[in-house]
């Protein structure tokens, strides 16, 4: 093996980014050629004495400047579409020039004399619209609700998938979807059911009812979906939960790793 | 839980759902944090220059196309940080200076010059500081934030194989010193 190439495989060794018959391969060249060997030792030591090194916490003053940066940063996003609208008004400013004034005039007299003569018909449509729309979204509500009391597994699915059409769940729906994630037979309909709650992490309630289903679920696939979810959300008060859970319930031996390993994850 | 992957967070972000940043930060200070820390020593500093990447993130996240990882776009960020601090920082050196400057190169106490030595205990700690900038750098993203090569190559902006070559020289520069720190 030349020098170089034998250098580049001793990073990706050591950085434990070769698969087993890459490894199997390297180690075979250090038995082969001792002066790679020595060269390896002394590195692969180097390499490891790096782990001595020790990091202290960062203190609550760090994320006591990150939020309020970020609610600061949010506030003046929230307040942008004034600016858009004073944007808008200064090129409107800029576009009512003297040559423009008659030909504006000419226009807004036309559409007034249309308007006149087309009374009422796009108020109401436009009205008919948000009606409409507004009734879409209670009708798909109260699918939901229906199809997750159906006896059928396939309905009750079907019920939790409508969730995901709705742009906005009210606080009828979101419990309903709590209440199958903690009682439903099936276990793709609970899985469906954190799915679509995903959607609202946001909500407090959501994410309190998602902590409290943990110690109810029997299911290992659910309880390590939940693990995941709590892991990439960094709930900190779900830890007392898969504690609760571990006590209480027999579990997997893989899952109660993955549960230790997603309680230090989140620590 | 496709919808809280890195890059899914970050593209919601970028599209002005900025509270999900605070997820991002609750995931990745601490990391963060460690490779200032390893870079500089400073917990203090380290802190500031982790609010600053995630200020920066803000400001330029429309060039986050999601496209690489989101880790390596934050270390990317991270880097650009930590050279703008320390540019900002270096004291300037004028033309008659140069002598003394050859001096400061050779003499890696001065490589330091503006950090505050905070915890010195370890060997370790004494053996990164006496190291080049860049190679302490290679060597706290591959060893102690596990990042791959194929990312340190993209926050780097080398090849794959340069970043490994660029790893190798700092893994042996540091055995040096670890050898020169325990002999003498």
């Amino acid at each position: 093996m030349q020098q170089e190439k034998f250098e580049t495989k001793m990073m990706e060794y050591l950085a434990g980014e070769l698969d087993q018959e890459g490894r199997a391969e390297f180690e075979r060249v250090l038995k082969d050629y001792p002066e790679y060997k020595d060269e390896f030792d002394s590195l692969c030591h180097a390499w490891e004495r790096m782990d001595e090194t020790t990091v202290p916490e960062p203190s609550e003053r760090m994320n006591e400047s990150f939020f309020e940066m970020l609610h600061a940063k949010t506030q003046k996003d929230k307040a942008k579409p004034k600016d858009l609208w004073k944007g808008v008004r200064s090129l409107y400013y800029f576009l009512w020039r003297p040559q423009l004034a008659y030909g504006m005039l000419l226009l807004t007299i036309g559409l007034g004399v249309g308007y006149f003569l087309n009374p009422g018909k796009t108020d109401d449509s436009v009205r008919t619209v948000a009606v409409s729309d507004a009734e879409t979204v209670e009708v798909r509500e109260q699918l939901v609700l229906t199809l997750l009391e159906q006896s059928s597994a396939n309905k009750r699915l079907q019920g939790v998938n409508e969730v995901n059409k709705i742009q906005k769940a009210d606080e009828k729906v979101i419990k309903a979807l709590l209440q199958t994630l903690n009682k439903d037979a099936n276990v793709n309909v609970r899985l469906a059911a954190i799915e679509a709650l995903i959607n609202y992490v946001e909500n407090p309630m959501v994410r309190e009812g998602l902590i409290q289903s943990i110690v109810h679920q029997e299911s290992p696939i659910v309880q390590i979906t939940l693990a995941d979810l709590m892991v990439a959300l960094q709930e900190k008060k779900s830890v007392e939960s898969f504690k609760t859970l571990m006590r209480t319930k027999e579990l997997d031996s893989s899952v109660k790793q993955k549960l230790e390993n997603s309680i230090d994850q989140i620590i | 839980m496709h919808s809280l992957t890195d890059n899914a967070l970050m593209l919601q972000v970028k599209s002005g759902d900025l509270g999900k940043l605070g997820l991002l930060y609750e995931r990745h200070k601490k990391r963060l944090f460690g490779f200032f820390y390893n870079m500089n020593g400073n917990a203090s500093l380290s802190e500031d220059l982790v609010q600053n990447v995630f200020e920066r993130m803000l400001k330029y996240k429309h060039t986050f196309t999601g496209d690489g990882t989101f880790t390596a776009w934050m270390f990317t960020t991270a880097r650009n940080v930590n050279y703008d601090h320390h540019r900002k920082h270096k004291p300037t050196l004028h033309q008659n200076d140069v002598t003394t400057m050859e001096y400061k190169l050779q003499d890696p106490e001065d490589v330091e010059r503006g950090m505050i030595k905070e915890d010195e205990n370890s060997l370790l700690q004494q053996a990164l500081k006496k190291l080049a900038p860049e190679k302490r750098e290679i060597l706290v993203l591959s060893k102690l934030k596990e990042m791959k090569f194929s990312e340190i190559a993209q926050v780097l902006g080398c090849s794959e194989g340069a970043a490994k070559v660029k790893a190798h020289r700092a893994l042996k520069d540091l055995r040096t010193v670890f050898m020169q720190l325990e002999t003498g």
